[in-house]
């Protein structure tokens, strides 16, 4: 790993070779965000002239953590994915949101928290992507049958993923990230970010009840739909779902304990992944791999090797410089606009290629102010982890700020035009971004008082 | 025989504007052949031109709400919720739930080729359009089999 480094970190010349990819990297990101050409196109394709034009080696691309593709990232999803695709037809999902409904007594405005609550805690140990996309459907069959409007509660739902899946390793592909590149575990993420994203959630559950409060209410007789309704008609093929939620369990084990076991995130989910598929005892994985998000993945890989070109040719590390220049080494300045900065950015374009470049410029950043460190050292430096959670936080709790800040919102706006109810841009913006404001000003606060001020 | 001789003229169309409630009306009202079969689909003429296809099984799928053929929540219905959904639909516009890739065939076109589209698409009526695209009559599913019925029996009994 070590030569890697100090490639990575050699001084640069503002060259030929620089200026092309920096041209290529910035022309990539404004076609990224203008969305006229899907993402994974322009993704790969801005990556293959990396390597065409020799700015990256294909060795390096493929080889080299800190230059290419990380396959920790990717195989991590992909477990992750083919794990969720076997889970998934077993019902169980459809399960627990009715079982939710129930237990809210049919009363929308408990549902509503309830929902909420089970949408934050699916998303921290599954993708938020699919927590709702499974839960959306329920919501607008139980939205119709209390025929109240359910675009609060898809909005309350999209909210709630993006800020449960802060709180773990897991939960968020801009964590997985992180973690990655930082060389943290899970209970890292769990120990430094879980308890504050418990508080944003108690948060938003005041801010639900306060704003919805009075205004949800149904007939007696409709909640009576609700309550005759049995989850467990929900339930499509029980011996499936007991060979999931046990490799599911051992995941969520393995990933608590991988740290210690010194296995890889991607590992755990990898071994996930391969069991449930031997388990399933299906003789034709075809269509279960077929159903991993390709588009996604393969967005990473162009993208991880899209900056790769950047950070080679040294415009990462001319940014960070740049950075410390506006901060001048001041820690908790730059934690505040790490955090504030990555909010706003990923409110506007997707956290992934911002989080994919960030990750770089902070190591690189890290590498200015404590030159004599490496490797580990390095990256986990006790003064550069305020800011790593920074990043995340930002990252993660800014999706809510738009429709389009994080997938969860896409898919939400889509499942609602779908069943004939559009949820306008403003009108998410109504909802998401003051929420966005202050749960990142909460976790500002939060990541003053707890590594600035009382410093453990 | 070609479609031309077994086609009946079409009397009653919709209009990409009208509304699924006024739709339902149109083809409860309307009547075809001797008067005694109700209409069970309509076309939709956009302009003197074929955009579409109307057929209570478009109507049902309109009715039946997104989330149910997303996922696998079939099961979690209550009573009244197939009127409460229509209910909910009626404003809806015609263009928004017709079939728009209607199969159609040409005045010439052979029996033939009129029963196979109707058994690969698994259709009931078939538009039958002139050469400057306007359509003209009708095939219906009963049509063919009037037409085997006739090669089977009737040219017998001439005999």
């Amino acid at each position: 790993m070590t030569h890697e480094v100090a490639a990575a970190s050699q001084p640069f010349v503002m060259d030929t070779t620089f200026w092309t990819a920096t041209t290529i990297f910035l022309i990539s990101y404004v076609v990224i965000i203008s969305e006229k050409v899907h993402k994974t196109v322009v993704a790969l394709f801005a990556a293959s002239l990396m390597l065409v034009l020799k700015i990256l080696s294909q060795y390096e691309a493929f080889h080299v953590e800190e230059l290419g593709v990380d396959w920790n990232v990717i195989f991590l999803l992909i477990g992750m994915m083919v794990i969720i695709n076997l889970m998934r037809p077993t019902g169980f999902f459809e399960y627990i949101a009715i079982k939710s409904a129930k237990a809210g007594k049919g009363d929308p405005m408990r549902i509503m928290i309830i929902f909420a609550v089970v949408t934050a805690v699916l998303s921290a140990l599954l993708d938020n992507v699919t927590t709702v996309l499974l839960l959306a459907p329920v919501t607008l069959l139980i939205a119709d049958a209390l025929e109240v409007d359910p675009i609060p509660f898809l909005i309350v739902e999209a909210i709630a993923s993006n800020i449960g899946g802060t709180a773990t390793l897991i939960g968020d592909p801009p964590n997985i990230m992180i973690a990655s590149k930082a060389k943290l575990n899970f209970m890292d993420f769990i120990y430094n970010l879980t308890p504050i994203v418990i508080v944003l959630m108690v948060v938003l559950l005041f801010v639900i009840k306060l704003v919805f409060g009075r205004k949800l209410k149904t007939r007696e007789e409709l909640k009576q739909r609700i309550m005759q309704m049995n989850e467990k008609e929900a339930i499509k093929d029980p011996l499936m779902l007991k060979k999931s939620l046990f490799v599911l369990g051992l995941v969520l084990v393995g990933f608590v304990f991988h740290g210690t076991l010194e296995l890889q995130p991607a590992t755990v989910a990898l071994f996930g992944a391969g069991l449930l598929l031997l388990l399933s005892g299906t003789h034709e994985p075809h269509h279960v791999l077929a159903e991993v998000e390709w588009p996604t993945i393969f967005f990473f890989i162009g993208l991880f090797i899209l900056v790769g070109g950047v950070v080679k040719v040294g415009l990462i590390k001319w940014m960070s410089l740049k950075m410390l220049a506006v901060t001048q080494g001041n820690l908790l300045a730059t934690s505040m606009i790490v955090m504030w900065f990555s909010a706003i950015a990923s409110a506007i374009v997707d956290n992934i290629p911002y989080v994919a470049t960030m990750n770089p410029l902070i190591i690189d950043m890290a590498k200015q102010m404590w030159p004599q460190e490496t490797g580990l050292a390095l990256l986990r430096h006790p003064d550069l982890m305020p800011i790593w959670w920074s990043l995340a936080l930002g990252a993660c709790l800014g999706g809510n700020g738009s429709p389009i800040g994080a997938s969860a919102n896409v898919i939400v706006v889509g499942m609602a035009e779908k069943a004939g109810q559009k949820i306008s841009f403003m009108r998410f913006v109504a909802y998401g971004f003051p929420i966005m404001l202050l749960t990142v000003f909460i976790s500002m606060i939060y990541v003053w008082l707890r590594y600035y001020v009382l410093n453990f | 025989m070609k479609a031309k001789d077994i086609m009946e003229p079409v009397k009653e169309t919709l209009t990409p504007e009208t509304t699924l409630k006024e739709a339902v009306n149109r083809m409860r009202v309307a009547r075809r052949g001797d008067g005694r079969v109700g209409v069970k689909g309509m076309i939709v003429l956009d302009n003197g031109k074929l955009a579409g296809i109307v057929s209570i099984k478009d109507i049902l799928k309109a009715i039946i709400p997104s989330y149910m053929t997303l996922t696998e929540l079939g099961e979690f219905t209550w009573d009244g919720m197939l009127e409460q959904m229509a209910k909910k639909v009626a404003g809806r516009k015609v263009e928004e739930i017709m079939t728009k890739d209607v199969i159609t065939v040409s005045e010439d076109s052979p029996l033939m080729e009129c029963a196979d589209l109707v058994v690969k698409h698994g259709l009931h009526r078939l538009p039958v359009l002139d050469r400057d695209k306007k359509v003209v009559g009708m095939i219906y599913i009963r049509d063919l089999y009037q037409a085997i019925v006739q090669a089977l029996f009737e040219k017998e009994d001439k005999r």
